[in-house]
């Protein structure tokens, strides 16, 4: 069981639809991973159908009930479906870890490698294409550049394992970090660990030779 | 810090419901209570109903039933998100015509109707937020919030241990009327607002921090009053 959930008001956020498209990916993979945080989010999509309920209503403008039944019926002449998704070639993965559900909708590119056994994937989201969502996957021990954050980062451990100094973070679990937080995170001595991450905005690396490769890698 | 500063007049210029700012009696949240509308609210069940009579045979009757309840709540819903009420009535109608066109895969076990309109109202404000209104409409073609939705759904069985949603709803519903009124208040603003730690930190000058341990108290009360966290 993981130890390390979203924060009571990102779940929230996430339910009341006011994420952005890549922190929004990161919390539902997180969601999909772990039963506990699915059942809140139930609670809390729960809770928005009942305010939805209780709100003071705004009438719709005349004629509003026939318009949607035109809007229903032109649909329905020449329905148009939604071209079958595919899903593109993905980078391998260790054995026995899956792609996340909430991936499918998303092209993942090939690992690019950005030193010594640690390698990098972009995510890209069809509905927000400048999002900052990335894959990092890095060997037993490495430590990535020491940096801190312009904005939120969250972070859903896909395998294996990382610490920071704060704690330490396994497979199935989150992380919310912000320019409040300054790390190093570093892989536990286990084995290799991947990550899937969405940033607001750039980090920040200490080292000039870091925040050039962070700027090649567009975070 | 005292709880009951919540209580006091909201300035106008935090996008309340009015009557909810200023009348802190727990009545006032029906709109079975509001005098211009004297239809009475439909149970789940009825709403359930309706939606499975649209999915089959399309039932118009039950569509317009439907629309009656929900229509002018989604608009509400988004203009408190921020929408002006042109664009707030055109994403309400749009949200209707994914009822009727997503009402075969409506699942009462998995959600209650409130519930599963509630979803689809979001995602389209969602959708909006991220691609505009052209991307909103597109939704009915295949939108990527819903399908996202719908896909974890399908991924993710509701696993038996869990309870069936129309208990979840009964419990919040019971849950939320018996909240403090102050905390009542929170919640809904959480979820209305497009700003909501933001506008109510400037609307009851108080930090930030403070408002957000207020929301975090409010979210922890409602699950202990759904029996999840011991008092």
């Amino acid at each position: 069981m993981n130890t390390h959930h979203p924060d009571q008001l990102l779940l929230l956020s996430q339910a009341a639809g006011r994420l952005d498209a890549g922190a929004s990916l990161v919390l539902a993979t997180h969601i999909e991973m772990c039963p506990g945080c699915r059942a809140q989010m139930r609670e809390l999509e729960a809770l928005g159908g009942v305010l939805l309920d209780q709100i003071e209503p705004v009438e719709l403008a005349a004629g509003a009930f026939s318009r949607t039944l035109e809007r229903i019926d032109a649909a329905a002449s020449f329905a148009p479906r939604p071209p079958a998704r595919v899903k593109a070639t993905r980078p391998d993965l260790p054995a026995g870890l899956q792609w996340p559900h909430s991936l499918d909708g998303c092209s993942i590119s090939p690992w690019h490698r950005i030193g010594p056994d640690m390698r990098w994937s972009r995510v890209d989201l069809p509905q927000q294409r400048d999002a900052r969502v990335f894959l990092l996957r890095m060997g037993a021990g490495r430590m990535l550049a020491a940096h801190t954050h312009s904005g939120r980062e969250v972070t859903q451990v896909l395998y294996g394992a990382f610490e920071d100094g704060r704690a330490a973070w396994h497979a199935g679990d989150f992380d919310e970090a912000d320019e409040t937080i300054h790390h190093r995170p570093q892989v536990t001595a286990d084995g290799e660990c991947i990550c899937l991450v969405a940033l607001q905005g750039p980090l920040r690396f200490d080292g000039l030779l870091a925040r050039a490769l962070g700027a090649w890698m567009g975070i | 810090m005292g709880m009951n500063t919540l209580t006091a007049p909201l300035p106008l210029s935090l996008r309340l419901d009015a009557q909810v700012a200023r009348r802190p009696a727990p009545g006032h949240l029906s709109v079975m209570s509001s005098p211009s509308r004297p239809s009475r609210m439909p149970t789940p069940d009825e709403l359930s109903a309706w939606i499975r009579a649209v999915a089959d045979p399309g039932d118009r009757a039950a569509f317009a039933a439907l629309f009656r309840h929900f229509a002018p709540r989604i608009k509400a819903f988004l203009m408190r998100g921020g929408a002006d009420a042109a664009l707030a009535e055109e994403l309400a109608q749009e949200a209707m015509v994914n009822v009727w066109r997503k009402a075969a895969s409506f699942d009462p076990a998995r959600a209650q109707a409130s519930t599963w309109v509630f979803t689809i109202a979001r995602n389209l404000r969602i959708d909006y937020a991220r691609r505009g209104l052209d991307g909103a409409r597109e939704q009915s073609a295949g939108d990527a919030a819903d399908e996202l939705t719908d896909e974890l759904a399908d991924a993710a069985p509701t696993p038996p241990e869990q309870l069936a949603a129309g208990q979840i709803e009964h419990g919040v519903r019971e849950a939320l009327g018996k909240l403090p009124e102050d905390q009542a208040l929170l919640l809904r603003l959480s979820f209305y607002e497009e700003q909501p730690h933001a506008d109510i930190a400037k609307a009851l000058s108080i930090p930030l921090g403070t408002v957000k341990s207020r929301i975090r108290r409010a979210m922890e009360q409602l699950r202990r009053a759904l029996g999840h966290l011991q008092p």
